[in-house]
Parts: C-alpha cells; sequence; structure tokens
C-alpha cells in the first residue's frame, strides 16, 4: 500500500428496497421515505423510497474492510450530500493520501451512477500487523 | 437572505443529556441480517460491522429520533437531514456484548440556507463504552433541521 493507491471499488449494483426495511428495524426508524414510495411522492421527493443514511456509509466501510484485510477502521469523518434511492447503481471507494505510524489516512466516497456524489469524506485505517508482528487483530 | 437576525433564535438546547438508560447490545442474528443487508457477509470472530457506532448510539440514547427534534422545538415530520458523521474507534463493536451510551447535545445554531430560506444545524456527541467504563466510540453528528415555517412566516410579511 502507498500514497496514491486507489482502492477497489466496492459496488452495489442495485440498491435493494427490501434491505431498507431491514435498516428500519435496526435503526428503530418507521420514517416513511424509507418504506413507502407513495410517502416519497407525497414529500416531493421523487417515486422510488430513498436509503437511510447510515446504510450509505456502510458501503464505504465495506470498501475499507476489503481493502486494508486484516486491518481496523480508526476513525471516519463523513458529509452526506445526496440521497441514494431503490434502484440505484452505487459505488464506494477511496484513495491513499498518508501512511504514518502503522496507519493509512484516505480519501473516501460514495458515488450513484445516475447523480454523481452521495458521501465524502476522510478514513483512518489501522494496518493489520506484519507476519511475524504478533497475532492481534487490531 | 444573507443573516437571521429577523428570525427569533433558536431554542437554547446546548448540554442536553442524550445518554441512555439501558446498555445496548447488537445481537448476532440482527448483525448478520444488516452485514448482508449490504452485500457483505458478518464477521466469524463476533465483529459486529463498524456502522453499528451509528445504530447503537442512536438507538440506545435516552431519547428517540424524534424526542431529539422536540428537544429543538422541531417536528419530525419536517425531514431532519443527516448533514455529517465523525466517529473514532478504540476498539472494535463485538456482537453479544453491553454498550453503555452517554452523549449530549452539543449546540443548536440557527442558519441561512439556499434550500429552505432558514435551518437549524444540530451537533450532538454520542459515546459507546463498556459497563466498566472503558471507552469503545466517539461520534459526532450533525443534523440539518429545515425551518420552512420560519422561512415563510418572514416571507410574509
Amino acid at each position: 500500500m502507498n500514497i496514491g493507491d486507489i482502492l477497489p471499488p466496492f459496488r452495489i449494483a442495485s440498491v435493494d428496497p427490501e434491505a431498507m426495511k431491514t435498516w428500519a428495524v435496526a435503526l428503530h426508524d418507521p420514517n416513511a421515505i424509507h418504506l413507502d414510495r407513495a410517502a416519497v411522492a407525497a414529500k416531493g421527493l421523487g417515486d422510488r423510497v430513498i436509503n437511510q443514511g447510515p446504510a450509505n456509509l456502510a458501503y464505504i466501510i465495506n470498501m475499507l474492510r476489503a481493502a486494508f484485510p486484516g486491518g481496523a477502521i480508526r476513525s471516519l469523518d463523513v458529509r452526506y450530500v445526496d440521497n441514494v434511492f431503490e434502484g440505484d447503481d452505487v459505488s464506494a471507494g477511496g484513495t491513499v493520501t498518508a501512511i504514518e505510524g502503522g496507519q493509512a489516512t484516505c480519501d473516501v466516497w460514495l458515488r450513484a451512477v445516475e447523480r454523481d456524489l452521495v458521501i465524502k469524506g476522510m478514513a483512518v485505517v489501522t494496518l493489520a500487523e506484519a507476519p511475524g508482528d504478533g497475532d492481534q487483530r487490531a | 437572505m444573507s443573516d437571521t437576525s429577523a428570525f427569533p433564535p433558536p431554542p437554547d438546547v446546548a448540554g442536553a443529556s442524550l445518554s441512555g438508560t439501558e446498555p445496548y447490545v447488537i445481537t448476532a442474528e440482527e448483525n448478520a441480517a444488516l452485514c448482508r443487508s449490504t452485500g457483505v457477509e458478518p464477521d466469524a470472530d463476533g465483529q459486529a460491522h463498524p456502522i453499528y457506532y451509528y445504530i447503537a448510539t442512536q438507538v440506545g440514547m435516552g431519547v428517540t429520533v424524534a424526542g431529539m427534534c422536540e428537544i429543538c422545538e422541531f417536528d419530525i415530520e419536517e425531514g431532519p437531514m443527516m448533514g455529517q458523521s465523525s466517529v473514532t474507534f478504540e476498539r472494535p463493536l463485538m456482537t453479544g456484548q453491553p454498550y453503555v451510551v452517554t452523549g449530549q447535545i452539543l449546540d443548536l445554531t440557527r442558519k441561512p440556507s439556499r434550500a429552505f430560506g432558514v435551518m437549524d444545524l444540530l451537533n450532538y456527541e454520542l459515546r459507546l463504552s463498556l459497563p466498566d467504563g472503558t471507552p469503545v466510540v466517539a461520534s459526532r453528528n450533525s443534523w440539518a433541521l429545515p425551518r420552512r415555517e420560519l422561512a415563510k412566516q418572514e416571507t410574509a410579511k
């Protein structure tokens, strides 16, 4: 891993409205814009249900965990820029901007193919110890 | 609209407690369902998906999201919007582990908004710790609370 490296993207080809029901339960969030197309339309927000914001961030986390096997996310700092709708094709990505003290700093983002940037931010990942350095997972 | 001097100040809510009353436990079943909903399998070693930093703090805090909006004199039906979120992990989140949730509202600031005329920016922080006080997660979130009614009242003057 080097500064400037592009992290392998994590893609969801079509955001599933059924997954939003799982998130509604987990978040204790009955907001109808995640569950009912008519409710979305009534608010003038389109005709597709809207993915929960933390679910969008979870895609970025999945990308980071796949890019840094054995590592651990130390910190995240993100800004929510836009919504993700059911059926959207989204891709999480990132680039390495610094490596220091056993940690990699990365610019990260989530983009929706139809509307571009959804989330942008920065992550710090504690890198996995090299073989022989110990067996503790960070 | 260049400033918010024409509007009444937002309620003084800084310091309002968001601490929970019962520890939050991430169940293995819910973690598995949540992981699969995002396209990955759950960890075999009991680590929960890191996004539980947000879920556990939101669900485990002492008020509901609607209740937090009420503290800010904001009707949740007006549609609060997530703005920013930051988190620092001191250790991984684990399924089956009770986490104590503590936190408070940091501030509520009224601001001009191109989209809504005026909005309030809510900043709050929430933490997860082990029952013995060992820190696990520190998070800070910002939400935009659109104040359409205030903007309409000002426009009508």
